[in-house]
């Protein structure tokens, strides 16, 4: 045995940036996270050149699974082009060499913050959402251990607790995102903020998605072909935000996920929160070629 | 501008190994190809001194011990790699973790014959409705065991290796032997 066969060549830096080690770390806990859809699985996160809380979490998801034929593209609430998603996107090219997307149809890698984009993911794209508090038991059980328990209990009671107050109080449910989802009838799961629109996404979809959360140090997944159902009473039905009617004042798209700009005359005008596909739609109407996939919704209803 | 990186041999191998393990588990039922061929990439992609790992090949064994791994028994292992099992029964060595920590479930790899065998209707996350495939080369009563076994989200994982072929078997999957 020579110190040549106990050592590999020297690099300059980690692939990917992380090292060996912690790469299969995220790869063992991962494959356990698939294995119990929902469930939170623990995990060291290291150390990467960014702050905790600033999707650090599926930072390195993503340095885990990329690798130089694999497509990127990063968004952040929606938008390709906000500081923190051309941030992680341009990190990732640049330890990885991989080739980096704005067209949700061509990424086969998405990291995402708060949202899920509004074409329909396809079975061989990942998806990696940026998780800031993964536990969904924190607001009515603030000590993890005993959350942990009620988890593995499946004691959900207080979380239904928690909805049905919130209706009696204000009349309907007042959670706008992260709203708590039931995962393969079992792991009580919250899907990251995103929106309560997007939550139906997840349901029986397609794609593989990773949710990891860095500052917290806890991941988990949703597999494809897998139930996530958004704890509702039977007589007060699921509602997404009522957004079928209004219309990207930029970009004429109707029927998907707004944002809300307000005005100085009190009023507000809406954008189209996925970015790219207000950009596609401006460049289809200006004659040029883009193409729009499949979306999850139409005209504000989800398609079945 | 700084050139940019590209992956050593053992960084696209791991990879890649990775990439067919993953999606083998997150889609019971389709069978993923591997890079190379038998279990040792499987420990090169995510075994090291973290793992605690039984072989029953002494070969294996020292490869893995290479890695960094701690060799012990089935029942300490959070990774055991077996050629075959004698009988259906020694599973039970398995660990399963706990309701409290689910994680703690062994990782079981095994030696398989993916194209013919007993007839298994697979349901559960990751499959779209039910998918049938026969798998031979397993001890009897492998299947009922596994099911006596396992009281979800307790359990562990299963890899079928035949050559460069690999099957996932989550604990999630509901295995109907037809």
């Amino acid at each position: 045995m020579s110190l040549k066969s106990l050592t590999r060549d020297w690099e300059p830096m980690s692939y990917g940036f992380l090292d060996g080690s912690a790469k299969r770390e995220i790869r063992r806990k991962m494959l356990k996270a698939i294995a119990v859809p929902g469930c939170q699985m623990p995990y060291a996160s290291r150390e990467v050149p960014m702050a905790r809380g600033w999707g650090t979490g599926g930072l390195q998801i993503s340095c885990t699974l990329i690798n130089p034929a694999m497509r990127i593209k990063v968004i952040d609430q929606g938008a390709d082009d906000s500081v923190n998603a051309a941030s992680i996107r341009s990190f990732l090219a640049r330890v990885s060499g991989a080739p980096t997307t704005m067209d949700t149809l061509q990424a086969d890698l998405i990291q995402s913050r708060h949202r899920i984009p509004e074409e329909m993911l396809r079975a061989d794209q990942i998806l990696v959402l940026q998780v800031p508090n993964p536990e969904p038991l924190r607001s009515v059980q603030p000590n993890m251990s005993i959350a942990r328990q009620m988890h593995a209990d499946a004691d959900y009671g207080r979380m239904w607790l928690q909805l049905y107050e919130q209706i009696v109080r204000s009349g309907r449910v007042m959670q706008g995102a992260s709203y708590p989802s039931l995962v393969n009838g079992r792991y009580l799961m919250t899907p990251s903020p995103i929106p309560r629109w997007d939550v139906p996404k997840l349901h029986m979809a397609q794609h593989l998605t990773i949710l990891s959360a860095g500052r917290e140090k806890r991941l988990y997944a949703v597999p494809p072909f897998t139930r996530v159902e958004p704890l509702v009473f039977d007589d007060v039905p699921y509602r997404v935000e009522d957004h079928g009617h209004l219309t990207c004042q930029r970009s004429g798209a109707k029927g998907y996920f707004m944002n809300e700009i307000p005005q100085a005359g009190g009023t507000s005008t809406f954008e189209v929160s996925d970015s790219e596909l207000g950009v596609k739609t401006i460049r289809m109407a200006e004659g040029e070629s883009a193409r729009i996939g499949q979306t999850w919704y139409k005209d504000g209803e989800l398609v079945q | 501008m700084t050139a940019p990186p590209t992956p050593s041999d053992f960084e696209a191998e791991t990879n890649a190994t990775y990439a067919a393990l993953m999606w083998a588990l997150s889609r019971p039922g389709l069978i993923g190809h591997l890079p190379g061929t038998g279990q040792a990439q499987i420990i090169t992609a995510l075994i090291d001194r973290e793992s605690a790992v039984h072989c029953t090949d002494p070969a294996l064994a020292a490869f893995a011990a290479r890695a960094g791994a701690a060799l012990v028994d089935m029942d300490a292992a959070d990774h055991v790699f077996a050629r075959d099992l004698a009988q259906a029964d020694l599973l039970r060595d398995l660990r399963c973790g706990s309701d409290l920590y689910p994680e703690d479930g062994a990782t079981l790899v095994i030696n398989a014959d993916l194209s013919v065998g007993t007839a298994l209707r697979l349901t559960g996350p990751g499959i779209d409705g039910a998918v049938d495939l026969s798998i031979g080369g397993l001890p009897d009563g492998f299947w009922a065991e596994r099911a006596r076994i396992m009281r979800y989200p307790m359990g562990f994982e299963i890899f079928l290796i035949d050559g460069s072929r690999v099957l996932g078997l989550p604990r999630s999957t509901q295995i109907e032997v037809l």
